[in-house]
């Protein structure tokens, strides 16, 4: 395979962890053809890591990469280029039967409720499915007790799983598909927007629930979204993405009261508050122009045409910034990371 | 107070389904005076939207408005015949909708759309109506307007499409422009932009807003008076300081806590409300967030509670009101109950909370409006 990225392979970005990471993605890359001699670059040079009981939030605006790259940690498309290595394991390296059985650990949640489940299907065979599949569950019996035992844990009556998806709400789809999520007990679960689709009220259900599973089954999660809120909520750590890039990861806590890159502090400016106070005081960063094109993006640091603090002509449209440690666990790829708090 | 130009009053309406009445919006009544920020807010399927097409007149079959008025300028809007309200439809009120792809017109051009809109209304020459329609792109902010006025839908991006459905919206200059989630589908940088530019429109037009929305950030940001629905009625409304701060609905309370905010304490449990929305056709007893409140007394069960003042331009419609609720818990304000106030927490002499034990194994309800 090719690897046309012209970024130099970074340093993995993070400080030597005690333990090993759980899921290690290393210049990961996914260009979609689109005619003759273009590509979409939609994931152009990634590596991240996750740590085994984490939550790592990913956000970025549409067509950031954020879900291709939530396919490729899952494998569900290959990449182009790069390594995604779960447990150990070089998913990329794998394929047919032995991907599928990786797989087991490594579980996806969509964010579509009414999309994501089959309609013809019981909830009962939806969510027994994978465990049919991997012969882990033997004759009806035992299929319904795991099944059953399935729903109580994500807060469903057991006894709904010969009922069919169009008799539940969005919020108690969203929990069906988590309950064929945990069915294989996997480590890791890509949550692809999961809450997005559904009323803030259920939204919180939803939320309370992912981190109370995560603490019952020592669960990590990759969670992906477009709500800043709900992703500062609920992950340790926060990385944001812009068109194919990662430009900042930081822990949570601190991404909120300052950010290393001027797109985060872009990002986080445009979030309304609930707060008709705060919202009188909130002063709006806007970014001049809108996203480029995936298929041929800027030159040098791909924010340059829209940043406020850039260097054009000079550096930020000729070389493409590392993604560094600019502070203890914050990393972000800008060359005037200093100057992030003066826009 | 100047004169409301718009009057909602004991608006309901229904859809006649199979499956029986949905009554979507019951006795719903507000006021929108000149110049004026509305919000409406609620979740899915709480009537937000059914009331602003009522208004319009574009409930369409099986749904039907059953009673009620809409004084636009002293005229009701449901006695005057189709013609009249082809004429203030558009014109005089106009509508921006979710989503600004399936709104255009895929094969006609962005600027003819803008035409069509004016010249609906207005006769005007040929030659003017080209720049008029360039200038309402500037005025919204569409870069190269004289440019783009030839594009097609496609060719504009997400945001753009929603500034042009916005410059159709002004092109007869409203008094009244309703905007049913004009935001929800963009991205949050681009959401910014728009709320931005309906706050100037609003300042510098002095066109009157309603903006129908499930964000509360967004109205927050844009909106003086909010309105709060749950199940097809308002049970609070108020300006946007005193519903935010002092709520006195608990489901508006409720509704407060239970969103993630980007500036608060990330450790905080969120404070979700359990259950489900009442299903429309068949609506228990009494107050219809009484078997999800966590401050319910025997009485809500069995009367509906009506709107009633609680505060200078504040009214809400509970049996307890949030400020017993606080006094009881011992705390005063929202922001003193928000840590305090997690779950099980209720005043003492209040029926308990059965939300907890049953926790979500509700019954399975069609989910409010879906089947509208």
């Amino acid at each position: 395979m090719e690897a046309p990225s012209t970024a130099p392979v970074a340093p993995i970005p993070l400080p030597t962890p005690a333990q090993e990471p759980l899921l290690r993605v290393v210049g990961a890359v996914k260009h979609f053809h689109a005619g003759v001699n273009a590509s979409v670059k939609a994931v152009d040079g990634v590596d991240f890591e996750i740590q085994p009981g984490e939550t790592l939030g990913l956000v970025g605006e549409s067509g950031c990469g954020k879900s291709t790259l939530g396919r490729l940690i899952t494998q569900l498309i290959p990449v182009t280029s790069g390594e995604i290595i779960f447990d150990g394991v070089d998913l990329t390296k794998l394929g047919g039967e032995k991907l599928r059985q990786q797989r087991q650990q490594l579980q996806m949640i969509f964010q579509d409720p009414y999309a994501s489940l089959d309609p013809r299907m019981t909830i009962g065979d939806i969510i027994a499915e994978p465990l049919v599949n991997f012969g882990l569950v033997r004759g009806r019996k035992q299929k319904d007790a795991r099944v059953q035992e399935l729903l109580r844990v994500v807060g469903l009556n057991p006894y709904f799983n010969n009922r069919y998806p169009h008799e539940f709400s969005g919020g108690q789809r969203q929990r069906i598909g988590i309950a064929r999520a945990l069915a294989l007990n996997p480590k890791l679960i890509v949550c692809d927007e999961p809450v997005s689709a559904l009323d803030v009220s259920i939204q919180a259900q939803i939320i309370n629930l992912l981190e109370d599973l995560q603490r019952e089954f020592n669960l990590t999660y990759l969670f992906i979204a477009h709500d800043l809120s709900v992703v500062r909520h609920i992950s340790e750590r926060v990385m944001v993405m812009y068109l194919g890039k990662i430009v900042e990861v930081s822990p949570s806590e601190q991404l909120y009261a300052s950010q290393e890159h001027p797109y985060t502090r872009a990002l986080l400016s445009s979030i309304p508050v609930p707060d008709p106070r705060v919202e009188s005081q909130r002063r709006l960063i806007e970014l001049s122009g809108e996203i480029p094109s995936p298929l041929n993006p800027p030159s040098g640091c791909r924010f340059h045409t829209r940043c406020p603090i850039a260097q054009v002509p000079g550096i930020c449209a000729d070389v493409e910034p590392p993604l560094e440690e600019k502070a203890p666990e914050r990393f972000a790829a800008c060359h005037f990371s200093d100057k992030v708090r003066t826009v | 107070m100047t004169e409301p130009i718009l009057q909602v009053q004991d608006l309901s309406t229904s859809f006649f389904t199979d499956d029986g009445e949905v009554k979507a919006v019951r006795g719903v009544s507000f006021d929108l005076h000149r110049g004026e920020t509305l919000g409406i807010v609620g979740e899915s399927g709480c009537g937000k939207s059914v009331t602003a097409m009522s208004v319009l007149g574009l409930v369409q079959r099986p749904g039907r408005v059953v009673g009620g008025k809409i004084l636009f300028n002293g005229r009701d809007l449901l006695t005057i015949d189709a013609e009249e309200l082809r004429q203030i439809r558009g014109r005089d009120i106009a509508m921006i909708f979710q989503d600004p792809l399936s709104s255009l017109n895929p094969v006609l051009r962005v600027g003819f759309q803008i035409d069509e809109a004016m010249k609906a209304h207005d006769k005007i020459p040929e030659p003017q109506i080209e720049t008029r329609g360039i200038d309402l792109l500037k005025l919204v902010r569409v870069p190269d307007a004289a440019r783009r006025i030839k594009d097609y839908p496609h060719q504009f991006s997400g945001g753009m499409r929603q500034r042009a459905m916005i410059a159709m919206g002004l092109s007869n200059r409203p008094d009244v422009l309703i905007a049913d989630e004009p935001t929800t589908a963009l991205d949050v940088t681009v959401q910014a932009q728009i709320l931005e530019l309906l706050r100037d429109l609003n300042e510098q037009t002095g066109t009157s807003i309603i903006l129908i929305t499930h964000n509360l950030g967004v109205v927050a940001g844009l909106c003086r008076r909010v309105v709060v629905m749950y199940a097809g009625e308002i049970v609070e409304e108020g300006p946007v300081e005193k519903i935010f701060e002092s709520p006195q609905h608990p489901y508006t309370w409720s509704l407060l806590r239970s969103i993630p905010r980007i500036d608060a304490n990330r450790r905080d449990r969120l404070k979700s409300i359990e259950g489900l929305p009442p299903d429309l056709i068949s609506l228990p007893p009494g107050c219809k967030f009484s078997p999800r409140c966590p401050f319910r007394i025997e009485r809500c069960f069995k009367d509906d509670p009506e709107l009633v003042p609680v505060s200078e331009g504040q009214r809400a419609a509970c049996w307890v009101m949030m400020e017993r609720a606080y006094a009881e818990m011992g705390a005063r304000t929202i922001t003193d109950t928000r840590p305090g106030a997690a779950s099980g927490v209720h005043p003492p002499g209040m029926a308990p909370l059965v939300a907890h034990e049953s926790e979500v194994v509700a019954d399975v309800a069609v989910e409010a409006g879906g089947s509208a």
